[in-house]
């Protein structure tokens, strides 16, 4: 073929820019999956990031059609019997928000490869990330003693499906939050820094959600 | 042309054909694999639900034939509707949301784009079996007692949409991130920008039927009143009650079930485009206009759920909003047709079955298009959405289109999958039978929504009752002719995989993609030892040429063309630097 030589000037000149599938990082994704590098990631670690932040736009649009439900019946039904928060929320609130304060510090320990630090107060997250739904269900007990179940009313309906529903996704979360602190990342598919980014995206995530939805029981009620 | 060779690569998965009987059909995670399990379900689920649709109309004809389905529990009339229901929900569920788009989409969006499984794979399995579980679902929800088969109904389709969520997300993650090198943006395919608009319309509207689902399902299990008539009965009119209490469920669901329409006809639109190009053996004329057209059928198809809600009590203002969204949802459809049409354009066109399927969508299309825009006017709609005006054009344009590409595609892609071809006259008396029947079916309905219509208008009909049910007998005769005739496409399909002659020809149709350049079927890992790489777009024919009128996606440029790629690049380069 007599344009060879400049073909393959070509394809070093693609593989220089970021794509081609020529050498790859050891370990670095799994081996010989097709796709190219444009920056320093890996393609492998890169669809971790994307495949979060779309997840992450399609529970937003399912709580905004539990949000909107709430709104319409809020203006509209004659049901609607006020709902008073259980104190214990606000105390979970704190909770919440502590942990992913934790888990930013600890995320700054990783970056500075400090790993047992970044053990510990990572570890330390995820304590106070199962604190928080202890104290949901706390929450959920304080609110039957008084007397409100799922069934009583609808704005009790509505705090049992909001909390089930953030603490089921935050339930997830949680997995992968164990799954940071725990697995032995030198023989896993991804780097320990993805992990715990992707991690603390939908963590951080499910804490503005939380205060979302909160502030829609609170402001509605 | 280049083409990859089949011998064991990097990718693929040698452990699995060595593995157990159970390891290799249900746990196996090929993208391949997984297409193929999900068009046999939708094959199943068409077949099924076409029985169901014959059912129906001989009811509706003679109500006096006795049909098994319909007389369990004590003769219930709400027997009917349940068979309707379990028909619609195959109909859409399974066949139209699926085949298109998990099926074709799973098996080929990673091979056109160079990768070798989609990006998750695990979870891509996950999503099949849930499929196929809320398929069971929704059939046993027909034969259980009806109250206990609403609360089943709706379990299923939750299961359904976390399945379809899944797949929409591994979809978009895998255009995203897992294209070849050299496969930009411009340069994919239009079936792969299909399947990538319509993952992430389906990313946004199945967590709102997922959402309405919980709803019901916490109202029936929970005891909760989210959608109670007791809300509402106390402060407003009974028939007013009754309206605003479903407005806040045909909120939820239309939100989906609008936008759902396109979810079935996106990826179609993106396969009739690639199969009109390929048989005109031309380039898709403005291909990026389809592109900006298949967005914006995305976009507007987002935003027109209140369509279906002129009736129900809106605020004034709002109709009109709707409308003037659902017609333009004419602009786009336009720019596809014209993109059709200016493909077609003095071409060398090859009316092989495949073309001849794409070409029935464009007419069934347009015909069913045009009496969309009568349903988008709030006026006419609110006055009378009689229900066959409505059932005609639904199936014209979304059912029996979307199913005309899936054909299409599915002849196209046959010797890919199974390594045979279908036999061509067959396929084509097959194709001639189905396109004179449906239109036959579902034409009339459209005049019969018109008549009932001027009834309420106040026409004077008094002569119409016998052409009415004149009409209707004649509806059901044509469906029973219809559907005998898939008959043939049966046996063509079933004797080509019993006895067709296997062919390993990579590429039959002289076709561009990067599916064809491997052999047939694909090895596991696609692409064997080496990466795909890609150097130009995906239509690039060329019938002046003098010996292949096609150039692979694949191929590397000539010299002068290479020349001028590299001062690019070395410029790009030196911007960068």
């Amino acid at each position: 073929m007599p344009g060879s030589t400049i073909v393959e000037d070509i394809e070093l000149i693609i593989e220089d820019i970021g794509g081609g599938g020529g050498n790859r990082p050891p370990g670095g994704g799994d081996d010989g999956e097709g796709g190219k590098r444009r920056g320093p990631q890996s393609p492998s670690s890169r669809r971790y990031a994307t495949a979060i932040i779309l997840a992450i736009l399609s529970i937003v649009m399912f709580f905004m059609a539990m949000a909107s439900a709430f709104i319409f019946l809020r203006a509209t039904s004659k049901l609607w019997v006020p709902l008073r928060l259980p104190w214990l929320i606000w105390v979970n609130t704190a909770v919440l928000l502590l942990s992913s304060g934790v888990m930013e510090l600890a995320r700054r320990r990783l970056a500075l490869a400090d790993i047992q630090r970044f053990r510990n107060l990572w570890s330390a997250a995820t304590l106070l990330g199962v604190l928080f739904l202890i104290g949901q269900l706390a929450a959920w007990r304080q609110l039957i003693r008084a007397g409100f179940y799922v069934a009583t009313n609808q704005a009790s309906s509505f705090f049992y499906i909001f909390t089930g529903l953030h603490g089921l996704h935050l339930l997830g979360g949680l997995c992968a939050l164990f799954y940071v602190a725990f697995r032995r990342f030198e023989r896993a598919k991804v780097s320990r820094t993805v992990a715990a980014e992707v991690a603390s995206y939908y963590w951080h995530f499910m804490d503005g959600l939380w205060i979302f939805l909160l502030a829609l029981l609170y402001f509605g009620k | 042309m280049v083409s990859y060779d089949s011998s064991e690569g990097p990718g693929s998965r040698s452990g699995v054909s060595s593995s157990g009987f159970f390891a290799r059909t249900v746990l196996n995670s090929d993208h391949k694999r997984i297409g193929t399990s999900y068009l046999w379900l939708a094959l199943g689920s068409v077949l099924l639900g076409m029985f169901l649709s014959l059912l129906m109309r001989i009811h509706l004809v003679w109500p006096s034939v006795q049909i098994p389905f319909l007389n369990g529990f004590g003769d219930d009339p709400a027997r009917y509707t349940s068979l309707t229901l379990w028909h619609g929900s195959l109909m859409i569920f399974l066949v139209l949301t699926t085949a298109p788009q998990a099926g074709f989409g799973n098996y080929f969006l990673p091979l056109q784009i160079g990768a070798r499984e989609m990006a998750f794979p695990a979870m891509n399995l996950f999503s099949f079996w849930t499929t196929a579980a809320s398929l069971v679902g929704m059939t046993c929800a027909f034969l259980v007692h009806p109250e206990a088969g609403i609360t089943l109904w709706t379990a299923s389709v939750a299961l359904f949409c976390l399945a379809a969520l899944l797949t929409a997300l591994n979809f978009s993650v895998t255009t995203l991130d897992l294209r070849a090198c050299g496969m930009t943006l411009p340069r994919m395919p239009l079936t792969v920008w299909g399947w990538f608009i319509n993952a992430i319309l389906s990313l946004l509207i199945f967590s709102i039927l997922l959402a309405a689902c919980v709803f019901l399902l916490s109202d029936r299990l929970l005891g909760s009143q989210f959608f109670s008539p007791l809300t509402f009965l106390s402060r407003q009119p009974a028939p007013l009650a009754q309206s605003t209490l479903l407005s806040l469920w045909q909120r939820l669901f239309w939100f989906f079930a609008q936008a759902d329409v396109y979810v079935a006809i996106l990826p179609c639109f993106g396969i009739v485009s690639h199969l009109l190009s390929t048989f005109s053996r031309k380039r898709v004329w403005s291909e990026r206009a389809a592109v900006l057209a298949l967005c914006g059928v995305g976009v507007f198809g987002f935003c027109i759920w209140g369509q279906h809600m002129f009736s129900s009590g809106l605020n004034p203002w709002s109709p009109l909003v709707f409308s003037l969204l659902a017609s333009s949802l004419g602009l786009p459809a336009c720019v596809l047709v014209l993109v059709w049409f200016g493909t077609l354009w003095k071409a060398k066109i090859q009316l092989n079955t495949a073309m001849l399927f794409a070409l029935g969508f464009v007419s069934l299309f347009l015909a069913g298009g045009v009496s969309g825009l009568f349903l988008a006017r709030n006026d006419l709609a609110s006055a009378a959405i009689s229900n066959d005006f409505v059932t005609g054009h639904f199936h014209l344009v979304m059912g029996v289109a979307a199913t005309f590409a899936i054909l299409g595609a599915l002849f196209f892609w046959f010797p890919k999958i199974f390594a045979r071809r279908l036999n061509e006259s067959l396929g084509k008396v097959h194709f001639w039978l189905t396109f004179a029947g449906v239109y036959c079916v579902f034409m009339p309905m459209h005049w019969l929504g018109l008549m009932t219509h001027s009834r309420i208008a106040g026409g004077d009909f008094t002569g119409a009752a016998p052409l009415d049910s004149s009409l209707r007998t004649f509806i059901t005769v044509a469906t029973i002719l219809t559907v005998a005739a898939q008959a043939i496409f049966v046996v063509n399909f079933v004797g080509t995989l019993w006895r067709g002659r296997k062919s390993e020809e990579r590429n039959p149709w002289q076709a561009t993609t990067l599916e064809w350049t491997v052999s047939s079927p694909p090895p596991s890992g696609n692409f064997g030892a080496s990466e795909p790489v890609v150097y130009r777009g995906a239509y690039e024919f060329d019938t002046s040429a003098v010996s292949e009128d096609f150039t692979a996606q694949n191929l590397a440029p000539n010299a002068p063309e290479a020349g001028r790629q590299a001062r690019r690049i070395a410029k790009f380069i030196a911007k960068e630097t």
